[in-house]
């Protein structure tokens, strides 16, 4: 009966839908939650969906990582271009993080505050 | 009829409506996933073996993206940048903790063996999975160890602006003879052998761009590493 999920359809369901409920779990967390370093790893959690849908949408069973041994043997290999975007997605993802859990740090020893419902300096 | 049977039977419906939904949904999905579609891949991977090296996601992230690349790596300066305005002003504030006996004696044996393996992902990254990014990533991690298990130490300064600086100019340097020697930046002026494909002196530019790119991804990760701990203790 496993041989139902061997088919390239099935596969691209899962995964689609994989990351869709993976996505909405990070949105889920960056509407409820109110500390600021939990916004940023729900953010977190939402690229990682992206990810998964990024490289799991064009994923072939049958094919090898894009990795070559003889110059031109070019049929049976994974597309390489979402590997290649995802990798950049991965490292502006990873300074965004750094950047923005600094500014918490910072605004934490300034005002002591972590809750973003009492972030309220500007509105005065 | 009261409110509350009212509502179930409201959520009954609507768990019926959205299942419903959703399966229909799945089934729209299975008759139109588009299953053997000319894929974006094929041509640069024809591409690759006449002016390419053996992994082709390095040849798409330096070689046929290289200007990207660039700018991807100014975009992890401006953030280390400003990782270091943020964090670095007010400096009498270090680690308190001191760490344990365990964690002192294994990073002096771990240290080496990371810092070996981050250099060899450096400088394959062309022939086997991973890359620069990869390479400077676990040299950062191998920096992490040593500040977390000796609260003195403090990686000093100018090294990591000398490395960093040296990386990113020589990066735009080799973008401009490609410029001068041909009309492109980043042109291979190396101009790659077919014979070579494989070998680990293969491919031009492209392994020499990809450790410079190692370099300043290791030296910027260092510096956000640092930053973040020296500081995270103390709020």
């Amino acid at each position: 009966m496993f041989e139902f999920f061997n088919s390239p359809e099935v596969i691209n369901i899962i995964v689609i839908i994989g990351s869709m409920l993976l996505f909405f779990v990070g949105l889920f967390g960056l509407l409820t939650q109110k500390h600021i370093i939990k916004i940023f790893m729900s953010i977190a959690i939402m690229e990682t969906a992206v990810y998964l849908f990024f490289i799991g949408s064009l994923f072939k069973l049958d094919a090898i990582a894009p990795i070559m041994k003889v110059a031109d043997d070019t049929s049976k290999f994974n597309d390489p271009i979402p590997h290649a975007m995802i990798l950049t997605a991965i490292v502006i993802a990873m300074a965004v993080f750094a950047l923005g859990v600094s500014f918490a740090i910072e605004y934490y020893k300034l005002s002591g505050k972590t809750n973003i419902d009492t972030m309220n300096e500007m509105r005065h | 009829m009261s409110i509350k049977r009212s509502l179930s039977t409201l959520t009954l419906s609507g768990f019926t409506l959205s299942a419903l939904l959703i399966l229909s949904f799945i089934n729209i999905l299975l008759q139109n996933v588009a299953t053997n579609i000319e894929r974006a891949g094929d041509g640069l991977l024809k591409l690759n073996s006449s002016e390419g090296v053996a992994n082709v996601v390095t040849t798409v992230v330096v070689y046929f993206r290289g200007f990207d690349t660039l700018g991807e790596i100014a975009v992890l300066f401006i953030a280390s940048l400003g990782v270091g305005l943020m964090l670095e002003r007010n400096t009498e504030c270090t680690i308190k903790v001191q760490s344990n006996f365990m964690l002192q004696s294994a990073s002096k044996l771990l240290f080496p063996i990371i810092i070996i393996f981050g250099l060899y992902v450096m400088i394959y990254g062309h022939l086997s999975p991973g890359g620069g990014f990869q390479g400077g990533v676990l040299v950062a991690s191998a920096v992490l160890l040593l500040l977390i298990s000796n609260k003195d130490l403090e990686v000093p300064h100018a090294v990591i602006s000398a490395l960093e600086t040296l990386a990113g100019v020589s990066y735009v340097l080799i973008g401009l003879m490609g410029l001068l020697l041909s009309d492109v930046f980043l042109f291979n002026f190396l101009s790659p052998n077919i014979a070579d494909f494989g070998l680990l002196l293969s491919g031009g530019i492209i392994p020499i761009v990809y450790i410079i790119v190692g370099i300043k991804v290791g030296s910027e990760m260092g510096f956000i590493v640092q930053n973040l701990l020296k500081r995270s203790d103390d709020v």
